[in-house]
């Protein structure tokens, strides 16, 4: 086994510099004036800085598309960790992702750092990613290793962040108890699943002005609800205090997700691939929803660094 | 709690629309095909119109409701901008869209559709909300207007309102006189002119800028800014709209309305809340603070310009005489650029400039504000004066949205030699999800009754006041036009204009 390089935050930051330093150099000096007068070059951007956990499995390239895509609509410092099993490792790299905006004449490019680290090294990481962040602008972890969560280590990665994102749907993902447990410590925290049903929630939200219905019945899909169809059941009990809501299983390998919306005997919202059909006055109605790939599931979250009562209330009402 | 309020999640939810039904004057116009319906399509692609929601569209045209629907399929999957185009979205969308054959100054017209709105409220519970858009001559916004009093459409159980586009008249008295008509048939609160200008993101982004951030608002003020330079540059002629724009001319088309607004929006004082009517005060308490030139004031303040052949591009480029409908003598201003002075505490002695073109070197519109340049040039021998060069914030509304802050750095090595740098905020980078058009943030705020971004009869007299002496005395003068080359910016006096001040013109 070859001796370990030391991991500095402050190389970390150097090595950034010099990227940038580099991809402003090519055309000269004369290239920068150019850019600085006429908008040529390389814009560096940057609104936050975004620490990713993922396991080392996770299929990196697609993982690097999302986090790309993120960049357009939330420029950040990206730290990536893969956290693996097996012995003593840690080792980082830096690079750029660039992107030339349709049109432009400029590239615009954002910083990514990607750290590979076993479990045991956990506290270095924490160590070298916390001088990491850009000061001043938000912090968000997006949450995506099991191997933290079954080593109970979510909380040693919480101090590097203003708000911690996870998926419930993901296999190995926090459970609402634990979830619980970080909005009770006074974490921002975000769920994909809770994203999911924003378009679904919003129609309802709009079919039920000023209707005050005796029930509402979401039909989920599968043996068991998952965690988009508690949410929704959650959200309408908090809101609905006057409302029976319940779930009702259809059966099938939907993987517990609402597949419609029953309010009383008078409307159903059916929930298709992309689409809520619903009959209403006579006339059949379809509304578009969100397709709902991570990368737009997270463009809505990392647009909320602040307390989401609303989330928070549902949250807390099945946890309770 | 209502349910209603419960029910509600504002950090996530895009504000949606109540029910109603849009009238649309001009159904089969321009405006209708490649603005008015892609953003209607657009808001229902985005769920945010109620399921009662109904487009009736009235032109002269005959033609059937399929035959419409059928029409604005068309239209909008050509002119949608940066959006798909869903097939069983349009279905549901287009059974909501009707057409009614008719001529404004028929009043059996005003009937049919008094009983087509009663069966579309029927049809698409829409509760009797009605918005009438008058995309239509500005010479029939009068005569509609009575013509839906006169046939009682202008009050119903459900809410009334008026989009008229502009031009709000073609001088101060007609103005007036328009309004004294609409003011007949529509309460003001009820009447939304139209600046789609206020609707970009960009236009709403100088408030956001201003007031949404605490550095910049003390430095906003006579003391430290110099001069603001406003400039609308559009590097294509006049294209086919000769005949219009014979009528209008350059400072009537872009000054009097959308850039006095963009300068209103620039120099307002803050508001006390980011309602409709205390923006719009603030807007219109500005607007009204512009000084009056004095007939003999409007040769060193205001420049007239024709552009005649020249390149643009590559492209050789005939002159504005030359274009189909326009008179071979024609005396219609394709350049206007004005001084103007703001009379209050904030702005006294700061020149404002305005200049607006066509076939000019390049399509761009910007606010460019130069602050005053240091007090002491102390590396003035170091440099070949670089640190002189004022501090210029860039406020670009098109095409590349944005902000830019022009400052100096010193070079890197030995000695102190100064650089001007640009240090940019690019809107289109920095948030790159799709911006809605100006169209669908003006027509979701007029269905939703938000006024803000729409200008009242005072803004738009205020504004009619401040040009009129301009166009008082350019109609007594016989110009030598044309007295630009298409591809040039604008005629010499343009700049010996900003000269008499020791200003030049920015070349965006």
């Amino acid at each position: 086994m070859t001796a370990e390089k030391p991991i500095k935050p402050d190389k970390i930051l150097k090595e950034l510099s010099e990227i940038w330093s580099s991809m402003a150099k090519p055309d000269g000096d004369a290239a920068i004036a150019d850019a600085a007068t006429h908008g040529g070059g390389v814009l560096r951007a940057c609104a936050m800085t975004l620490v990713s956990f993922v396991d080392d499995e996770e299929d990196s390239m697609a993982l690097n598309n999302t986090l790309a895509g993120l960049m357009k609509e939330h420029p950040s410092r990206s730290v990536v960790v893969r956290l693996k099993e097996g012995e003593d490792f840690l080792d980082s790299r830096v690079f750029a992702q660039c992107w030339m905006p349709f049109g432009h004449r400029r590239q615009i490019c954002c910083e990514q750092i990607e750290i590979t680290a076993s479990m045991n090294r956990l506290a270095d990481v924490a160590a070298i990613v916390g001088p990491l962040a850009v000061p001043d602008l938000p912090r968000v972890i997006l949450m995506r290793s099991a191997r933290i969560v079954r080593a109970g280590a979510l909380r040693k990665i919480l101090p590097l962040g203003d708000k911690i994102i996870v998926d419930s749907e993901l296999p190995g993902a926090p459970c609402f108890g634990e979830l619980g447990g970080l909005l009770d410590a006074g974490h921002i925290t975000g769920d994909l699943a809770w994203t999911r049903i924003t378009d679904i929630r919003a129609l309802l939200a709009h079919l039920l002005q000023a209707k005050s219905p005796k029930q509402i019945v979401i039909e989920y899909s599968g043996r068991e609800a998952g965690p988009e169809a508690r949410y929704l059941e959650a959200w309408l009990e908090a809101a609905l205090p006057a409302t029976k809501v319940g779930l009702k299983g259809t059966g099938g390998d939907g993987g517990g997700k609402p597949s419609a919306v029953n309010v009383d005997a008078d409307l159903k919202v059916l929930l298709t691939d992309g689409a809520a059909e619903y009959d209403m006055g006579g006339m059949h109605q379809r509304a578009a929803m969100s397709k709902c790939s991570d990368e737009e599931l997270l463009n809505i979250e990392l647009g909320i660094v602040i307390h989401d009562p609303v989330f928070e209330r549902a949250l807390n009402r099945i946890t309770a | 709690m209502s349910p209603e309020t419960s029910l509600q999640d504002p950090l996530r939810f895009h504000r949606k629309s109540p029910p109603c039904a849009v009238v649309i004057y001009g159904a089969n116009g321009d405006l209708t095909k490649r603005k008015l319906m892609p953003a209607l399509y657009r808001l229902a692609y985005e769920g945010r119109l109620a399921p009662g929601f109904a487009v009736i569209g009235i032109s002269r045209t005959a033609m059937s409701n399929d035959d419409f629907r059928e029409r604005m399929h068309e239209s909008v999957k050509k002119f949608l901008e940066d959006s798909p185009f869903d097939e069983e979205l349009w279905k549901s969308f287009s059974q909501g869209l009707f057409y009614l054959a008719g001529d404004v100054s028929d009043p059996p017209s005003y009937q049919a559709l008094v009983k087509c709105l009663a069966e579309v409220e029927e049809a698409r519970k829409t509760e009797d909300n009605t918005l009438f858009y008058l995309s239509t001559q500005p010479s029939q916004y009068a005569e509609i207007a009575e013509g839906l009093a006169a046939s009682g459409l202008n009050k119903g159980k459900g809410w009334r309102r008026i989009v008229i586009e502009k031009p709000f008249g073609h001088d101060l008295q007609s103005a007036r006189e328009l309004q004294s008509r609409l003011e007949k048939c529509f309460h003001e609160n009820e009447i939304y002119r139209i600046d789609h200008y206020l609707g970009k993101e960009t236009v709403q982004n100088i408030m956001a800028f201003r007031f949404g951030n605490g550095i910049f608002e003390p430095l906003w003020n006579r003391t430290y800014i110099d001069h603001v330079q406003i400039t609308a540059a559009e590097s294509i002629g006049v294209e086919g709209r000769g005949a219009y724009y014979q009528e209008a001319g350059a400072l009537r088309d872009m000054i009097q309305n959308h850039l006095l607004q963009v300068m209103a929006t620039v120099t307002m004082e803050p508001a006390s809340s980011f309602t409709s009517d205390a923006v719009r005060d603030e807007r219109a308490k500005l607007l009204r603070a512009i000084r009056i030139m004095r007939p003999d004031q409007v040769p060193d303040n205001a420049v007239s310009g024709q552009y005649g052949p020249g390149r643009s591009g590559s492209e050789q480029v005939s002159g504005f005489r030359s274009e189909k409908g326009v008179d071979p003598e024609s005396q219609t201003n394709t350049f206007a650029a004005v001084t103007f002075l703001v009379d209050n505490w904030r702005w006294a002695g700061v020149p404002f400039y305005i200049r607006t073109g066509k076939a000019l070197p390049k399509r761009i519109t910007e606010i460019a504000i130069n602050f005053r340049t240091a007090p002491l040039a102390m590396f003035r021998k170091a440099t070949a004066g670089a640190e002189a060069l004022p501090n210029v914030l860039i406020l670009r509304i098109q095409p590349e949205e944005g902000i830019s802050l022009n400052f100096v750095s010193k070079r890197p090595g030995s000695g102190m030699q100064l650089r001007p740098v640009s240090m940019d905020f690019n809107y289109g980078s920095s948030f790159g999800e799709r911006s809605p058009s100006a169209y669908e943030t003006l027509l979701l705020d007029a269905i939703s009754g938000d006024a803000t971004l729409y200008t009242r009869q005072d803004m738009v007299e205020a504004s009619w006041q401040a040009v009129q002496p301009i166009l008082d005395y350019w109609s007594t003068q016989k110009f030598d036009f044309p007295n630009y080359a298409a591809g040039t910016w604008g005629p010499e006096a343009a700049d010996e204009m900003l000269a008499r001040w020791g200003h030049t013109w920015r070349r965006p």
